[in-house]
Order: structure tokens, then sequence, then C-alpha cells
């Protein structure tokens, strides 16, 4: 929990990955561009200190990720959100099945969503089953710019996709995760567009979309479909760390989000490890709308927002309950392992920065 | 950064560089509708009589090759209208698909023959951006007007006729003759959002609506005020991305110096 002003506020980092792009995995040159082009990311809104090399980078592996999300309690859990890239990387970037790893030893601790791909047809319908039946799926994460063969992506608003979607609906797996955001070579920009999700999320009223990195760079898209749509929501991986080098344009596109979605319906998330929440957690909590900003839309980023965003709009859609979770976390495995005890103690809480 | 080398050649057949400069500045990134001069792409201009030569680089070695396209072949249209220049090479740096771009603009070749590999031509892409740039325009046009006292209702109702340019003032007078109304506004947002609306085909004959909702049509007055929020919207996604753009392209820089 992170401790502003005398104040908890709860954090459910709604993006992470425990990815492995180590050279020994990459088999097709998409997969060196691609990490490349995510270190390329990362060091561009990372603080120089704080910033990684490409080694670690590559595949950091469970233990570091624990730390890094945990260590100094600024996040309190997670939910991992699978990018397969199988045909660049022979075990896949980071799958469900690779995540499961952290996800099933911390069950109090993560969520772990699934995915589907309509190109791979009955199959893809098979595979959705299992991974249900073994994980018992809230969400699905939907990358549409794979790459599969000769294709380069795919449409949410397809008719292949909605068998995906209606199966969804049948398994209960309500939360919907696409990525819509910045290019990331070698992928297609235009299989980012955002606009496939507006007849999806109208079709699916029962299903949550949560547009992964707000459509950026098609923020306006997104807003105004968001704008139409009650069951859009926005997740912030990529707008976050702005908050550290661009503390306006953070200012801005928090306060369009807000005035379009509403407090409700905005989700944080770092991105993990593009982004590192033991330092982003603190730079988003801590940045402020400028007043300018404040006086043109009208909203506000106080901590009734900053809880809602960082953690409750989360808990909202996946069930957690906050309270009950910080009543178990005085005593869970990662409390024990980091010594947080203190922290989830209540009263006179440890600092956490 | 940006540097202009002078070069020893005489130039006194060709054009000088303040011209190529102001033809340059006039050609934007067209996703975040900003001058290639002001983003500091411009890495060179070479001036050899009426021979001239750009290099530039962008913010990644994988920024959008279609992007890259309209660019290069923008800066080289740009330049080239200027009756002093004869020919102009295009020298896109550090970038994954210079050899294509390089080549296809110096050769004048379509973007689908440079690109066999892309699915479909550049067109869209171009009437897509240049749609959001006259919408983030609007914006600043309909400021400037409500700034002046021009109320809502007559904003979504004036004309391509209704708005006089005066050039030499810096102004534009909105006149509502027919309504016995005058206001004079600073002709700068005006003259920007024409730009875009004459590419986008609108407001080009004296009786079309002027400002228009994203979707090209007249705007309700009931949706004024959202319709202008999205042209809000719309800068404030261009200002984003150019902050992701800015950001790469400062650690791009540091990363090429650290490596010297």
């Amino acid at each position: 929990m992170y401790h502003h002003d005398g104040d908890d506020i709860f954090v459910i980092d709604s993006h992470v990955h425990l990815w492995d792009a180590s050279e020994q995995n990459i088999i097709h040159e998409g997969g060196e561009q691609f990490i490349q082009c995510f270190y390329d990311y990362h060091t561009s809104f990372t603080p120089e200190e704080l910033q990684w090399d490409i080694d670690e980078y590559r595949k950091y592996g469970s233990d570091r990720m624990l730390e890094d999300l945990f260590g100094n309690a600024a996040a309190d859990m997670a939910i991992f959100q699978p990018t397969y890239l199988t045909d660049f990387y022979d075990e896949g970037f980071n799958t469900t099945e690779q995540n499961a790893e952290l996800a099933t030893a911390y069950p109090e601790r993560f969520i772990l969503n699934g995915t589907f791909d309509p190109r791979d047809g009955e199959e893809g319908l098979e595979y959705l089953e299992e991974l249900d039946d073994t994980y018992d799926l809230q969400g699905v994460k939907l990358y549409t710019a794979e790459w599969r063969g000769d294709s380069k992506g795919w449409r949410l608003d397809s008719e292949e996709a909605f068998r995906f979607l209606e199966k969804c609906v049948e398994l209960g797996i309500e939360n919907v995760h696409p990525h819509k955001g910045p290019t990331i070579r070698p992928l297609n920009r235009d299989a980012f567009d955002v606009k496939d999700v507006d007849d999806a999320a109208s079709s699916f009223p029962d299903l949550n979309f949560v547009v992964e990195h707000v459509g950026l760079p098609r923020l306006d898209d997104f807003c105004w479909i968001a704008g139409q749509e009650p069951n859009v929501y926005g997740g912030l991986a990529v707008a976050a760390p702005f908050a550290q080098n661009r503390p306006g344009k953070f200012s801005e596109i928090m306060s369009e989000l807000l005035w379009w979605l509403g407090e409700d319906r905005v989700l944080f998330g770092s991105d993990y490890a593009i982004w590192n929440p033991d330092w982003l957690v603190e730079e988003v909590i801590e940045a402020e709308l400028t007043p300018e900003h404040r006086a043109e839309y009208g909203v506000e980023w106080d901590l009734e927002t900053k809880r809602k965003v960082m953690g409750e709009n989360a808990a909202e859609l996946y069930d957690i309950d906050i309270e009950e979770k910080k009543r178990a976390f005085r005593d869970d495995e990662i409390t024990e392992t980091f010594e947080l005890a203190d922290h989830y103690a209540g009263g006179e809480p440890a600092a956490a920065d | 950064m940006a540097s202009n080398s002078s070069t020893p050649h005489d130039a006194s057949n060709g054009p000088d560089r303040a011209a190529v400069r102001d033809r340059l500045r006039r050609v934007t990134d067209p996703e975040l509708d900003r001058s290639i001069v002001d983003l500091e792409y411009v890495d060179e201009i070479e001036i050899d009589g009426p021979r001239v030569a750009l290099r530039f680089t962008l913010p990644t070695a994988w920024c959008s090759p279609a992007f890259a396209w309209m660019m290069a072949t923008d800066a080289r249209d740009a330049v080239e209208a200027l009756s002093s220049v004869e020919t102009t090479k295009i020298v896109l740096q550090e970038h994954l698909h210079e050899t294509e771009v390089n080549r296809g603009v110096n050769e004048r070749l379509s973007f689908e023959a440079a690109f066999p590999d892309a699915d479909g031509g550049i067109e869209d892409v171009r009437a897509q951006l240049d749609e959001k740039a006259r919408v983030a325009r609007q914006y600043d046009a309909v400021e400037a007007l409500l700034e002046v006292g021009l109320d809502p209702a007559r904003i979504v109702g004036l004309r391509r006729r209704d708005v006089e340019r005066d050039e030499s003032a810096g102004i534009a007078a909105i006149e509502l003759s027919d309504r016995g109304f005058t206001a004079t506004a600073p002709i700068e947002p005006i003259d920007r959002y024409l730009e875009k609306a004459k590419e986008t085909d609108i407001g080009t004959h004296p009786g079309d609506i002027f400002f228009r909702t994203p979707e090209g049509a007249p705007i309700d007055p009931d949706d004024f005020e959202l319709v202008h929020r999205r042209g809000r919207l719309a800068q404030v996604n261009m200002s984003g991305q150019g902050g992701i753009c800015d950001a790469l392209n400062e650690s791009r820089r540091a990363r090429l110096e650290g490596d010297d």
C-alpha cells in the first residue's frame, strides 16, 4: 500500500508480465526487434539511475519480479497479462503458463489472465476452455497485432473474434484486455487501431473491455468510443510513466481520461518490466494536475480518485475485497519474505517509499 | 542537434537557405501535426547551385515507414516548389527502411512500388491523419472566435464566405452582414485551420459550412460543446504522442552520443 499524506492507497498493478526474451528463446528476427523496441520505451521513460541493462531486461526471473513488485510494498497485487508472440519466441514471450509459475505460487497476490487468438479456430476455443479449466480465468489479454504465419493481425469485431467472445461469456470470463498502444517494431501500426473495440463492446454488454495503453496514439478514438460504451475502460500502462518526465502531458492525458470516462473506468498498470512499480507507483500517486487543467476539465486527481484508479476499479472488475486482502496480507508469504508485517498492521504504518 | 552546415559552393544561382527552411517549416510530421523543422528532424540542408540535398533523422529507427515516406515526399515537393530549385535529394538517415524510402522518393516511385509488402497505399493513412489535424486546428480557430465574442450558434452557422482574411493586418474578419455582425480575430489560427480544411476538402466553396464534426458533418448547435471537446482531445492525443516521440528521440540521441 502506498502511504500518502497519512492515508493508505491499496495498489493493484493491472498490467504485469514475466517475460523471456533471452537470446536462446528468440526464433525470429521480430523477437529481437520487439525486445529492443521495448527497451527503447523503458529507457525513454525511466529515470536514468533506475534503468536496467539489456541483459537483465531480456529475462529477469520470478525472484526479481517479486522483489520489484512487493519488496517495498509498491504494489499489493498484480494482474498478469500474457503476450504469446509464439512466432517470435520459441516458448512464447510471456504465456499464461509462464506467468502461472508465480501466479499459482502466490494466488493471493496475483490474478492470472489467459488469452485467445481467433485465428486458431476450433483449437483456439479448446485452448481457451483448457486455460479456464486449469486456472479459472476472470480475464483475457488480447494482442490483435500479433503475427501468425502470413497474418499480421486480426480484428476484435470480426465474426471469428465474436465466437471467442461468446465463449468468454459462456465461461464467465468477464474482462477482456485488448492491447491498443504505441507502435512496437516490427508489428504493424494499424493493427493497434482501437476502432474494432467499439462494435465488440456494444455487442457484448456483459463483458468489460479494458483498452490497454488507452489507445495511444489514438487517445481521441479511444475516448470517443469509451464515452459511448459504458463497458469500456482504460488501462494506464504507457501513459503512467509520463508522470515522471512529462508531467504536463500526464496531467493533460489524465484530465481527458477523467473527463471522458470518469474516475471509475481508469486502471493503473505499470506494464512491468517495461516500467517498474517500485518507483512508478509513487510518481503517479504524487503527480498533480496543473491548475489550468483542473479548471479546464473540472476533474481532480484527489485521494478518492487515486484510490479508485490505483486499485479499487480493478478490484471491482476482479471481485477483490480490498479490506479482506489487507487483513490477509498481514501474514502471508510475501509479507513474511519482505518483512511487511508492520506495513499491513494498520494503526502506525511503516513508510513505503 | 540540428545544424545547418554551410557549403563552399557558389549558391548564387540557387535558393537561399532561409527560403528552403521556410518551405520545410510547412512540412509536418503527419501524426503530430508539427513542423519537421520545429521537431528538429532536419539535420542538414546542402545547397549546390540549384540542387538541394536534405538530410533528416526521425525519433526512432523504427518510426512508421509510411510516415517517413510522407515527410520525405512532402519535403521534396515543398523545396522543389521554389523556382530556383531544380532537384532535391532526400537522405533519410538512421532508419531501418532508409534504403527503400530514399530510393523511392528520389526515383519518384509510388509508395506501393517502394514498399511492395505494405498492405494498401498511403492515401488513406494520410487522409485520416489530415482529418485529425483539421479537428485539432479547428479547436484553436473556434477558441479564437469565442474569444472575440462569437457565440456557439453563430460559430456553427459560419460559412466560408463569412470569413474574410486580411493578411497585411494579420486578422480574419467575420462578417455576417445579413445579421449586422462583424468581429475580427487573429489570422493565424484561422489560416492554420483553413490549410487543413482545404486538404480535407472542407470549406472550399463560398457557401460551405466552415466548421464540422470530426466526421465531416455540420455541427448541431446542441453538440457544439461536445464537438469542441473532441477538438481539444485530438490536440491532447497529438501532443501525447509527441511526448512519446520526443522522449524516444532524447534517449536515442543520448545513446548515439554515448556511443561516439
